[in-house]
C-alpha cells in the first residue's frame, strides 16, 4: 500500500555578531522519481527573505536564501508531502548469467560511463591494506555479493552517534570501527568501487517507525549499479535494502556532493546551527 | 650591408651550440634582422642605456606591474622589458598562426567530447585516467552545452624554436592565460623609445586584441540576449595579473568587477551599481574554477559569486573560459595532442609536440628515473613554471629528491627531453651589453562561434638569468616586443 509521508526539516542559526550578507543553499527536497510522487513543498524562513528554487551542478533541486537585511538569528523550516509507492526491493529480474555480468564490468565503455561512481574520492579512500577488506566471490552473483557487502559493512562498524563528524574520513573510521550512516555509506561505496561496482552516496530521510538506526537528522545510504538490473539501494547502517521507508533526496560521489546545507556567511564571530528532521506517515486509502 | 663594426654588439658572445635568432652559424646577421641591426648600430651603448632606463620607469609610472608570490612575502615588480625586438617573418608566422588555431579547435572538440559521449576514451585513443584522476575535471559539466559550443575561448599557446630551427609547442594554457596586456604595452614602449627604428618595418598592429576579444565574447552570448552586458571578473588587486584584468576591461570598455560586486537572483547574475542591479550576460573570468562559486565548488572561496554555476548551467550567463576547461590544460593531455588533432580534425599537427614520457607508464617511468639528468620533469597540473626540475641543473642529492617525489605519485609527473630554446640578443643591465638569452613565445588565440583569431604578435618571454630555460614572469623572466612582419 502506498504511504503518504509528511517531512519537516528545520535549521536554526544564531550568530554572535550581526550578519550583513549571507547565502544558504538547502539540498533537502525529496527527489521525484518512480517511487516518489510529490504533493507539496512549503519553505519558510523567519526573516521573510526570498526563497528561490534552483538546480545545482549535479542536477538536484535546491532552495536558496539570500537575505537583504541584517540579522543575527534565522530559522528555516521545510515541509514536504509526498506519496511513496510500496517497494519490494527484491522485485527485479535476477542476473541470469553471472559471468556475463562480470564481463560487463570489465568493459571500457562501462568503466567510462560509470567513471564518476567508480572513482576514489576524499571520503571513499581506503588506506592500503595487507589483505583486502572485502572481496567478491566470483561464483556468486553481483547482487549476492553486494548484499554480503551490506552485511559486512553493517558488522564492521558499530553505530555510535558521537564517534565521528561530517569531516571524518575512512582511515579514522577503520581505526575506531564506530560511526554513523555517513561512515557506513562511505565504507560501502569504497568497497563496492574497489570491486568494480559503481556505487553512489544517497542522502535522504528514513522513516524510523520500525526501529531502524538513524538519527533525527538526515539519513544516508548507498545505491549500487548492478549490470542488467540497474541502480539498487542498500542501507548498510541497518543491513537492509532501501525500501518504502527510505525517501531519497539526492545522490553523489560522496557526502560532499550531498551535504544538506551549504552556506556562505560574511560575519565575524561564532555561530551555531541546530538541525532537526521529523518524518511521519499514514497509509493511503 | 651588415655593419660588422656595430659597436653595441662588439662584445656579443655567440655560443655556437645555441640557435641564435639573429646571427647565423657563421656569425652573419640574418637578412630579416639586418636593417634593425644597422639602425641599432647607429646608437652608442650609452644611448641604449638611457632609453632602457626611460622605458623601465615608464612601466613603473603607468603601474604596469605584477605580483610575485613567495613563501615569505609577495612583491610588486615590473615585467622587465628588453628594447631589442624579436622579428617573426611572414612564412614562419603562417605556421604558428595556423598551428595555434588548429590546436585550439582540436582542444575545444576534445573538451566537448569528454563532457559528452567520451568517444575518444571509449575508443582507447586517450586513457580514462586523463579525466578520472584530473583535479580539473568537473563532473558538473557533464552534458552541459556551453553557449556557442565553445569551452576554450582564450588560449595561450607557448611555442619555442629548437636548435633544428623548427617551432615546438611547450604547452597549451587554456585556464586563464595571462600576458596579453604586456604585448600591447611592450609595443607602446618600443614605439615611444625607438619609433625611427620601428617605422622601417611593416609590422602588424597588436592593438586590435581587445576588440577581437569583445567580439568573441559577444558571439557566445546567452540565448535570447540581444546586446550582451559583458564584464571582466578579477580575484582582486592582489592577484599577479591584476594590471592585465583592469587593462582588458578598460580597453574593451566594459566593467571590471570582483565577486562581491555581483549577485545571483533566480538564476540570473546581476551587478550592483548605484543605479540598482544590472543584469550581466557574459563574464570573462580570471578566477580559477575552484573559486567561482562557493556554493558549488570550494566553500571557503571569497572570490566567487554564490549561485553563479547554477546560473551558468541554466544558460543565463556565459563564462569564458568555460568551467572544466582546465582538464585539457594538463601536461598529460598535452602529450596526446597529436592524436587529439588527428582524431577530431583528421589533419596532421601543424606545430610539433615535444616528445613526452608519462611517469604513469611503468616502462617510461623506468626510463625517466634512469635519465633524469637529460630530462625536464614537470608536474602535470601546475602553472606558472612552479615545480619544474631541469635534470642537468640538479645536484646528485636533488636528483634523489626528485626521484622520490616521482615515485610517490607517478601520475603527477611527465618528463621531456631538455629542449634548447633559441636565444636572442638581450640587453643585460649588469654587464651593460647585449648577451644571448633564451626566449619562447606565448601566442594568444581567441575562439568563438564562427570566429578564430590569433593576435599577430605575442609575448616573447626572456629568461634573464644566463643559461636559464624558465621564462615565466613569476620566475624572474622578462619580455620583448614581437614583430610579425607583413608580406
Amino acid at each position: 500500500m502506498p504511504l503518504e509521508y509528511s517531512i519537516t526539516y528545520k535549521a536554526e542559526n544564531t550568530y554572535e555578531e550581526w550578519v550583513y550578507e549571507a547565502y544558504w543553499q538547502f539540498l533537502v527536497i525529496p527527489e521525484e522519481n518512480e517511487s516518489q510522487q510529490f504533493i507539496g513543498v512549503n519553505f519558510t524562513n523567519t526573516i521573510n527573505a526570498n526563497n528561490e528554487f534552483s538546480i545545482n551542478g549535479h542536477g538536484f533541486k535546491t532552495i536558496r536564501v539570500h537575505p537583504k537585511q541584517k540579522f543575527n538569528e534565522i530559522g528555516f523550516e521545510a515541509n514536504f508531502k509526498l506519496i511513496k509507492k510500496e517497494i519490494n526491493p527484491f522485485d527485479f529480474k535476477p542476473e541470469e548469467d553471472i559471468s556475463r555480468s562480470y564481463e560487463k564490468i570489465q568493459e571500457l565503455d562501462f568503466k567510462v560511463d560509470y567513471e564518476a561512481f567508480l572513482r576514489t574520492t576524499h571520503f571513499t579512500h581506503i588506506p592500503e591494506q595487507k589483505t583486502p577488506l572485502f572481496q567478491f566471490d566470483l561464483a556468486k552473483s553481483i547482487f549476492d555479493n553486494i548484499q554480503k557487502l551490506n552485511e559486512y559493512t553493517y558488522g564492521y562498524i558499530h553505530f555510535n552517534a558521537d564517534a565521528t563528524d561530517v569531516q571524518t574520513t575512512l582511515d579514522e573510521v577503520l581505526k575506531i570501527r564506530q560511526g554513523v550512516c555517513q561512515d557506513f555509506t562511505h565504507l560501502f561505496c569504497a568497497l563496492a568501487r574497489m570491486n568494480g561496482i559503481p556505487a553512489r552516496y544517497v542522502s535522504g530521510y528514513l522513516h524510523q517507525g520500525n526501529g531502524y538506526f538513524g538519527d533525527s537528522q538526515m539519513h544516508a545510504w548507498a545505491e549500487a549499479f548492478i549490470p542488467h538490473v540497474g541502480w539498487l539501494g542498500f542501507d548498510p547502517t541497518n543491513n537492509i535494502l532501501a525500501g518504502t521507508n527510505h525517501i531519497k533526496v539526492a545522490h553523489g560521489k560522496d557526502y560532499s556532493d550531498c551535504s544538506p546545507l551549504k552556506g556562505v556567511v560574511y560575519t565575524a564571530g561564532k555561530n551555531e546551527t541546530v538541525h532537526s528532521v521529523q518524518v511521519s506517515s499514514q497509509n493511503q486509502q | 650591408m651588415v655593419n660588422l663594426e656595430n659597436q653595441i654588439f662588439s662584445s656579443y658572445q655567440r655560443n655556437p651550440v645555441l640557435f641564435d635568432e639573429i646571427f647565423d652559424e657563421r656569425g652573419q646577421v640574418k637578412e630579416v634582422y639586418s636593417k634593425l641591426f644597422n639602425l641599432y648600430g647607429e646608437h652608442s651603448i650609452n644611448d641604449y642605456v638611457n632609453l632602457n632606463e626611460k622605458a623601465k620607469s615608464s612601466f613603473f609610472n603607468q603601474g604596469i606591474t605584477f605580483q610575485v608570490y613567495d613563501k615569505k612575502k609577495t612583491q610588486e615588480k615590473i615585467f622587465p622589458f628588453d628594447l631589442f625586438p624579436r622579428i617573426i617573418p611572414p612564412e614562419e608566422w603562417k605556421i604558428i598562426e595556423s598551428g595555434a588555431i588548429q590546436r585550439s579547435r582540436a582542444l575545444n572538440l576534445f573538451l566537448w567530447d569528454i563532457y559528452h559521449d567520451k568517444k575518444i576514451i571509449k575508443q582507447g585513443i586517450v586513457p580514462m585516467e586523463l579525466i578520472s584522476s584530473s583535479a580539473n575535471y568537473l563532473d558538473q559539466m557533464n552534458n552541459v552545452d556551453p553557449p556557442g559550443g565553445i569551452y576554450n575561448h582564450i588560449s595561450g599557446t607557448d611555442v619555442i624554436k629548437h636548435t633544428d630551427g623548427q617551432y615546438y609547442v611547450l604547452e597549451d594554457n587554456i585556464r586563464c592565460p595571462s600576458g596579453v596586456s604586456y604585448v600591447i604595452c611592450n609595443r607602446t614602449a618600443l614605439k615611444r623609445a625607438l619609433f625611427g627604428v620601428f617605422n622601417h618595418y611593416k609590422t602588424y598592429s597588436v592593438t586590435n586584441y581587445a576588440e577581437n576579444l569583445l567580439d568573441l565574447l559577444e558571439t557566445v552570448k546567452p540565448k535570447g540576449v540581444d546586446v550582451p552586458n559583458v564584464v571582466v571578473i578579477t580575484p582582486g588587486m592582489f592577484n599577479s595579473a591584476f594590471y592585465e584584468h583592469s587593462y582588458l576591461a578598460k580597453t574593451m570598455g566594459v566593467e571590471l568587477v570582483e565577486g562581491r560586486d555581483l549577485f545571483v537572483e533566480n538564476d540570473f547574475v546581476y551587478m550592483k551599481t548605484i543605479q540598482g542591479p544590472q543584469k550581466v550576460d557574459v563574464i570573462y573570468r580570471r578566477i580559477d574554477d575552484a573559486f567561482i562559486d562557493p556554493l558549488e565548488f570550494r566553500p571557503d572561496s571569497s572570490l566567487g559569486v554564490p549561485g553563479l554555476f547554477a546560473a551558468y548551467k541554466k544558460g543565463n550567463v556565459t563564462l569564458a573560459n568555460a568551467p572544466g576547461t582546465g582538464v585539457a590544460d594538463d601536461k598529460a593531455v598535452y602529450t596526446y595532442m597529436p592524436e587529439i588533432i588527428r582524431y577530431y580534425l583528421n589533419e596532421e599537427p601543424i606545430l610539433n609536440n615535444v616528445h613526452t614520457y608519462h611517469c604513469s607508464r611503468p616502462k617510461e617511468l623506468k626510463y625517466v628515473l634512469n635519465n633524469i639528468e637529460n630530462l625536464v620533469i614537470k608536474p602535470v597540473d601546475e602553472a606558472g613554471g612552479y615545480g619544474i626540475s631541469i635534470g642537468n641543473r640538479l645536484s646528485k642529492k636533488e636528483i634523489e629528491v626528485v626521484k622520490a617525489q616521482i615515485l610517490l605519485s607517478p601520475r603527477k609527473y611527465v618528463a621531456q627531453p631538455i629542449m634548447s630554446l633559441s636565444v636572442h640578443p638581450t640587453y643585460i643591465d649588469k654587464s651593460e651589453s647585449f648577451e644571448q638569452r633564451h626566449v619562447d613565445l606565448r601566442t594568444f588565440t581567441v575562439l568563438g562561434k564562427d570566429k578564430e583569431f590569433v593576435l599577430k604578435g605575442g609575448l616573447t618571454r626572456v629568461a634573464l638569468k644566463r643559461g636559464n630555460l624558465i621564462v615565466n614572469s613569476s620566475q624572474g623572466g622578462g619580455s620583448k616586443d614581437t614583430w610579425v612582419l607583413k608580406t
